[in-house]
């Protein structure tokens, strides 16, 4: 059993240390949280400026404080995994952190809050320069003063979307790993199972044997009346 | 007669409370990854009759309720089964979708050893 746990315990330990790094390096502050405070200028210049950058900055700042609260939590998991002696155990903690990363995904995922304000806010950038484009109230240097904003507003949103791609892509690896080694458990599980099925298909047989063995002495007594 | 009334009554309510509160318990999502080969291939596709974005650099991954779901396209106007997608909770099914010919073929990362034929089943 110790042998079997410290197999099962390796690949999620090392699916863990991996994910540690990720999560680390994912932690880390970017641009788009420069680019997210830069953005109040525009917003004075165009007081209308839709909510949709703002709540984009926001829900990324939210991800990526849970992206360093789940660090800790994974590298208590790791730490967990190792001391753990069964693999019921291991499962249970990889199931645990499955449902962890799933939440991470499903954020990021195409169809996820994140994503879909990335998206609206990325329409927003691009519909206001249009609409700029075409404005002739203001003189042509504030017209070109907003206009260079927008871009740079605009640029720092996809440079937003393309980092949610990765981060979309790492997470949708790493829940694989995990499900992965999850099912690597249920295997080590099943051959446990399986072989404790034989030691007891073992155990009878040796009782059936034994029994015989009793039953052909005790033939062996019986004589036949008149012999 | 009024005695047995009196117990089975409030016993086939709670009953009924537990069915109605099961049927609302929410069993989790999971994951759809799908991949198109080449990924500029550009071909319309539903998960269970909701039409899907384009995918973007040919990749695509969709939070979707714990069950099985149908991917399907539309060729000349006819909505053509590609193959089931099982979702599991908080797990990830991979599925490829081959754009190489004119009718796009589903490849599954892991597909359902039990089945055989065109209607395979994704498994994740």
């Amino acid at each position: 059993m110790t042998g079997f746990a410290s197999t099962a315990a390796a690949r999620p330990l090392a699916v863990l240390a991996a994910l540690s790094l990720l999560l680390l390096i994912a932690a880390t502050p970017r641009p788009v949280l420069a680019q997210g405070e830069r953005g109040t200028a525009p917003q004075s210049a165009a007081p209308d400026a839709a909510t949709a950058d703002d709540e984009f900055t926001r829900q990324l700042n939210e991800l990526k404080k849970t992206f360093s609260d789940l660090s800790k939590k994974f590298d208590d998991s790791a730490k967990n995994i190792d001391r753990l002696n069964n693999a019921e155990a291991a499962r249970k903690e990889i199931e645990e952190l499955r449902a962890q990363v799933g939440e991470l995904l499903g954020a990021v995922a195409d169809n996820g809050i994140v994503w879909g304000l990335g998206a609206k806010a990325l329409a927003r950038a691009e519909q206001k320069l249009k609409s700029l484009e075409a404005e002739t109230r203001y003189k042509p240097e504030d017209r070109q003063f907003l206009i260079e904003r927008w871009r740079e507003l605009k640029n720092a949103t996809e440079g937003a979307i393309r980092e949610l791609e990765g981060a979309r892509k790492e997470f949708a690896d790493l829940l694989r790993k995990l499900q992965t080694s999850e099912d690597f458990i249920d295997e080590l599980l099943q051959i446990r199972e399986h072989q404790r099925a034989l030691d007891v298909i073992h155990q009878l047989t040796d009782g059936i044997r034994d029994a015989s063995d009793k039953l052909k002495k005790l033939l062996g007594t019986i004589k036949t009346p008149g012999a | 007669m009024r005695v047995l009334a009196a117990a089975v009554v409030p016993a086939a309510l709670a009953l009924a409370a537990l069915a109605l509160t099961s049927c609302n318990l929410d069993s989790g999502a999971g994951y759809v990854e799908i991949k198109a080969i080449p990924p500029s291939a550009s071909v319309p596709l539903y998960l269970d009759q909701a039409k899907l974005e384009p995918l973007r650099n040919g990749n695509a991954v969709l939070r979707q309720k714990v069950g099985t779901v149908k991917l399907m396209t539309d060729v000349d106007g006819h909505m053509s089964l590609l193959c089931n997608v099982e979702v599991k909770k908080n797990r990830i099914t991979s599925v490829t979708v081959s754009i190489m010919t004119r009718q796009p073929r589903c490849q599954c990362g892991r597909p359902n050893p039990a089945e055989t034929g065109l209607n395979r089943t994704c498994i994740g």
